[in-house]
């Protein structure tokens, strides 16, 4: 039995194409196969009435489509998720990722949210072309010096070398510049401030899906002000947005603050993060926002005159949240049966689940369940009827358990006579997250399962803020900063030292300052370093 | 702002005359890299309604969002013979790379089959999993020698739908489908009429079994424009990338595919038909801003309770659902106003001053037709809003139609062709449907004038009676349809 449950995750450790593949054959083609275990459900044409009984009572697990414990090895969790809940693949390019629809619909959920939010706070939606002359990259020097490892050139065009290279954006500040200078005379076309949804591409060596990839989906913002206390104000403005976002939609209770010098955006003057603890306590840089200050616009002369007549450079922002984000959700919230998504980022919200043995129950079951499911998509939830014959229900609510939807509705010919439904949270789990005899009156239900998907917001942002408060040490020393990294923590301390006490810090215990939380505690600190007076407490943390 | 007219005329200087309505009206930037273009702010917006709208039909169709990678390896797109012929020369390579020389390069996708084919095989395995349909909204980068902002850039926006089918009936039907919504999209939202028809032979899509496209026409450069394509791929790539799927009898077979697009051309086209010499005119269902309201404010007038009454406009607007704004800027005067959002292209202008106050009305101004209604204000503001935009609507596509009509000259005969070519006009004649004729065509135009040769623009569904007899007007055999030609974009 355990054998036969490690199985395919454990050749998917060593082997990952049969990983991307097992799972996939498996359920597409689970009907022309064998189970894979006697004790698993076997087709619906055959299966006894006890194996539906079973599968609603018991909590026991399928194997088939099942994924690595999260408790015993995260990465190998992280990985069967993202395969076996169909997120993403990777694309033939070494590195690249295909966004599967149910990925994607995430990566929607975010845009939707975000871009709502960006249009009520001024900005509007452009592009940018995907190639930049290469000498724009040179004009910012520290952008250049950040940036050049990780740049794909394009030579060839056209079937001729190119006279310059081109760079596939990694990121568009210099572009950005480059057509402000032109849009830009005086105080009156300013604030400028723009948006785009667009790819980039970063060459790196060492990928994993959503987290690092070659390339990636973000929305970079762009802005340029009269004055630096303005670009200061859209800087905080913006990470304020992200803030809100990642907890009242994306239910992670992220710690907002400013990054350390050496962990500042190439090119900016201020960086603003959000960090977000993952299950394996590892720290997630989930958004970023920069105050560029005037280095762009002294580099590509994107000047103004102000209202007295005079020529100034403009002050800037830049801000993005990408792709990136969709890891950070798995890795937050799943659990040893896969991943579990905040409802109001959640594809599907509910899955409703029919349940017959007898011939005869299937069409007053699938005409209940009909009805139940057209009540909820009125009522604006996202609901799935999974009503394939080709599966057993246990099979489908280990399924749906897997790919993370909040709630499951069950019915029964028992409950269509009840004229009730069973609902089940999927982050509470076994019989205690079950409730029975809920009203399919549609007013009735559509108020429980509102309720029920809110109280599931609220629980797991609370479940991860715990988690998250639990694994942070105050620490006063060095040493007790290296005690804190060792066990998988994050360590807060006071911090005035070095940028070479911070790279130490880094080369010794693998850890960085993830940010100075903007939450500073009161009173006199002393360096947790250097025992110098500081102002500051800093977060460090082995990051992602 | 910089408060220049459009130096160019339409009917004088039409490619000056688009590149300047281009740039006036604030829709494209130019950057460093010729054929790369900014879509600015006013033009996304169109870009972003008619999605929209798609994105809703294709919900209704269960056509699932996704993204592929950008990157193609040059043995993925080298795959399909036919298809990477096609493309060969367009492609752009990453040969460098995290500053050092990539062992093989990579390829910016010019289009996904090659990128999508080798995941639909490996997802595709039973009758279960068809039909199988994806759609990703995303760039992509072909190298166009002569550029023109939207109608042909290096880089451009759009969606391409790839869908897979058990059966040849059902790829079929969808591409009719599919080539519907492409017909909507020109005709309801953007106001230009389009003929749905067939490609020949020649022009179809590299690799495809064959492609069916909605025409447009652009009557002053006496040009055709390939609107959206909707292809049957048949199984030529299902062979290549092998995606096969085991039937009901437990048989395998091959599937049978379609892609479908629509770019950014779309607002290009857009421009090219409806705008007029004093800049962009947008059709409501698409226009970024619906209605402009301004104050008319002079000397001696009660300036807050206009402003007001401006105010409580947009509001009263916004919340019935109009994409509406209020230019209440105190440096212009209401004459740089209107030229302004006139260059703009919105479709209504509400003006309210004095008098209208007075009078309890607002004055509306037609973008299309100048036309100037004082409406009275008892409750039905909205109404009267909803309907004129209608009407315009409407106007505007009756007047695209029947400029686009007027340019359509049969021709029979070589002679009468030539004439109506150098009159540049949309041809439908009579032809024998073999390539080497259309390659012979082709080259017989090529010498004539500046503008390049003609070629086939689509042989439409609608086929007008053909009598026996008839004969080919290039070749004297025997003719098998009509086909529309003309010199193309």
């Amino acid at each position: 039995m355990v054998v036969s449950l490690r199985l395919p995750s454990l050749s998917s450790l060593f082997s990952p194409s049969i990983s991307r593949r097992y799972p996939s054959v498996l359920r597409r083609r689970h009907h022309l196969r064998p189970p894979p275990s006697s004790a698993s459900f076997s087709a619906q044409s055959t299966a006894p009435a006890t194996d539906v009984v079973d599968s609603r009572k018991s909590n026991q697990k399928v194997q088939d489509g099942g994924v690595t414990p999260r408790s015993q090895d995260f990465n190998a969790w992280y990985l069967d998720v993202i395969a076996n809940a169909e997120l993403a693949d990777y694309g033939p390019v070494r590195g690249t990722m295909v966004i599967r629809p149910y990925g994607y619909a995430i990566w929607e959920a975010i845009q939707d949210y975000l871009n709502v939010k960006f249009k009520e706070t001024g900005h509007s939606n452009m592009y940018f072309p995907q190639l930049i002359p290469y000498s724009f990259i040179e004009k910012e020097a520290s952008h250049v010096e950040g940036f050049s490892p990780e740049l794909a050139l394009v030579t060839i065009g056209g079937g001729k070398e190119l006279e310059e290279k081109l760079v596939v954006r990694p990121t568009s500040e210099t572009i950005v510049n480059h057509m402000f200078t032109q849009w830009i005379h005086s105080y009156r076309d300013l604030p400028l401030m723009v948006n785009q949804w667009a790819n980039v591409t970063r060459w790196e060596m060492r990928t994993k899906p959503f987290v690092r990839t070659l390339e990636f989906l973000w929305q970079e913002g762009h802005t340029a002000h009269a004055t630096p206390e303005e670009a200061e104000k859209e800087a905080i403005q913006m990470i304020d947005v992200y803030t809100k976002f990642a907890y009242e939609e994306a239910a992670i209770p992220v710690i907002a603050g400013r990054k350390s010098k050496v962990e500042t955006f190439a090119g900016a003057v201020r960086t603003y993060t959000i960090e977000a603890m993952m299950g394996d306590r590892k720290a997630l840089q989930a958004g970023t926002s920069h105050n560029l200050g005037q280095n762009f616009s002294r580099a590509f002369g994107t000047l103004f005159t102000d209202e007295s007549g005079q020529r100034q450079h403009v002050w800037q922002t830049s801000w993005a949240v990408s792709t990136r984000f969709v890891g950070g959700i798995i890795m937050t919230h799943g659990d040893d049966t896969g991943l579990m998504l905040p409802p109001k980022i959640a594809p599907i919200q509910v899955v409703i689940v029919p349940i017959w043995k007898k011939e005869d129950d299937k069409a007053g079951v699938l005409n209940a369940a009909s009805s139940v499911k057209d009540a909820l998509h009125t009522a604006g939830i996202k609901v799935k009827l999974d009503d394939t014959d080709q599966r057993t229900p246990g099979w489908k609510f280990n399924f749906w358990e897997m790919k993370g939807v909040p709630l499951r509705i069950e019915i029964g010919p028992r409950d269509v006579s009840s004229q009730s439904v069973v609902v089940c949270r999927r982050d509470v789990p076994g019989k205690q997250g079950k409730v029975f005899g809920i009203s399919m009156e549609p007013s009735i239900l559509e108020a429980y399962i509102k309720d029920k998907l809110d109280e599931i917001q609220s629980s797991l942002l609370g479940q991860a803020t715990s988690f998250r408060d639990g694994n942070i040490v105050d620490v006063s020393s060095y040493d007790e900063l290296k005690v804190a990294i060792s066990q998988g923590k994050w360590a807060r301390g006071p911090w005035s030292a070095s940028d070479k006490d911070e790279l130490k810090v880094k080369e010794e215990t693998g850890a960085t300052i993830r940010c100075f939380p903007f939450d500073q505690p009161h009173g006199i600190k002393t360096c947790l370093m250097t025992s110098n007076p500081a102002e500051e407490v800093a977060i460090f943390a082995k990051s992602y | 702002m910089a408060e220049l007219g459009l130096s160019y005329k339409k009917d004088e200087n039409f490619g000056e005359w688009y590149r300047q309505v281009l740039l006036r009206a604030d829709m494209i930037g130019y950057t460093d890299i010729s054929g790369c273009y900014i879509i600015r702010h006013w033009a996304m917006k169109i870009w972003e309604n008619m999605k929209a709208f798609f994105e809703a039909e294709t919900d209704e169709m269960e056509i699932e969002s996704c993204t592929y990678p950008l990157f193609v390896t040059r043995d993925s797109l080298e795959r399909e013979k036919s298809h990477i012929e096609g493309f060969a020369p367009e492609v752009a390579w990453v040969t460098e790379a995290g500053k050092s020389e990539l062992k093989v390069p990579v390829a910016i996708r010019p289009t996904s089959e090659a990128i999508m084919y080798p995941d639909f095989s490996k997802r595709i395995r039973s009758h279960l999993d068809l039909p199988y349909k994806q759609n990703q909204w995303v760039n992509v980068v072909r190298w166009e020698s002569n550029p023109t902002p939207f109608i042909r850039s290096k880089e451009f926006l759009w969606q391409e739908g790839h869908t897979a089918f058990a059966t040849k009936e059902e790829a079929d039907h969808e591409v009719q489908e599919m080539l519907e919504l492409y017909r909507k999209i020109y005709e309801e939202y953007l106001a230009v009429p389009v003929v749905k028809g067939q490609k020949t032979e020649l022009e179809k899509f590299a690799g495809a079994l064959y492609t069916t496209s909605v025409e447009a026409f652009i009557p002053n450069a006496g040009r055709g424009i390939q609107g959206a394509t909707s292809h049957c791929l048949g199984q030529n790539f299902a062979k290549m990338f092998d995606v096969k799927f085991e039937n009901e009898m437990q048989e395998k077979a091959m599937v049978w595919q379609n892609s479908w697009a629509y770019t950014t051309r779309t607002i290009g086209v857009m421009v090219m038909v409806h705008g007029d010499d004093r800049g962009l005119v947008m059709p409501p269902k698409v226009a970024t801003l619906q209605a402009i309201v301004i104050p008319v404010i002079y000397r001696d007038v009660d300036t807050e309770a206009i402003l007001e009454a401006c105010r409580k406009t947009v509001v009263t607007l916004k919340k019935a659902g109009f994409r509406v704004k209020a230019d209440l800027s105190r440096t212009s005067t209401p004459g740089q106003k209107y030229w302004h959002w006139e260059m703009k292209g919105v479709p209504l202008r509400i003006e309210i001053g004095q008098r209208d106050l007075d009078k309890n009305q607002v004055r509306f101004v037609r973008r299309d037709n100048s036309e100037k209604v004082d409406i009275p204000l008892n409750n039905n503001l909205v109404e009267r809003v909803k309907d004129t935009l209608d009407r315009i609507q409407q106007n505007m596509f009756d007047v695209a139609r029947e400029r686009r009509d007027a340019c359509i000259q049969v021709a029979r005969t070589w002679e009468e062709f030539m004439e109506a070519l150098n009159q540049k006009k949309m041809i439908l004649a009579p032809w024998c449907d073999e390539m080497d004729v259309e390659e012979d065509v082709k080259k017989r135009t090529k010498g004539e004038g500046e503008m390049g040769a003609a070629k086939s623009l689509c042989t439409p569904f609608e086929q007008p009676e053909l009598p026996e007899g008839t004969l080919c007007f290039a070749s004297g055999k025997p003719a098998r349809k009509w086909t529309y030609w003309g010199r193309t974009y």
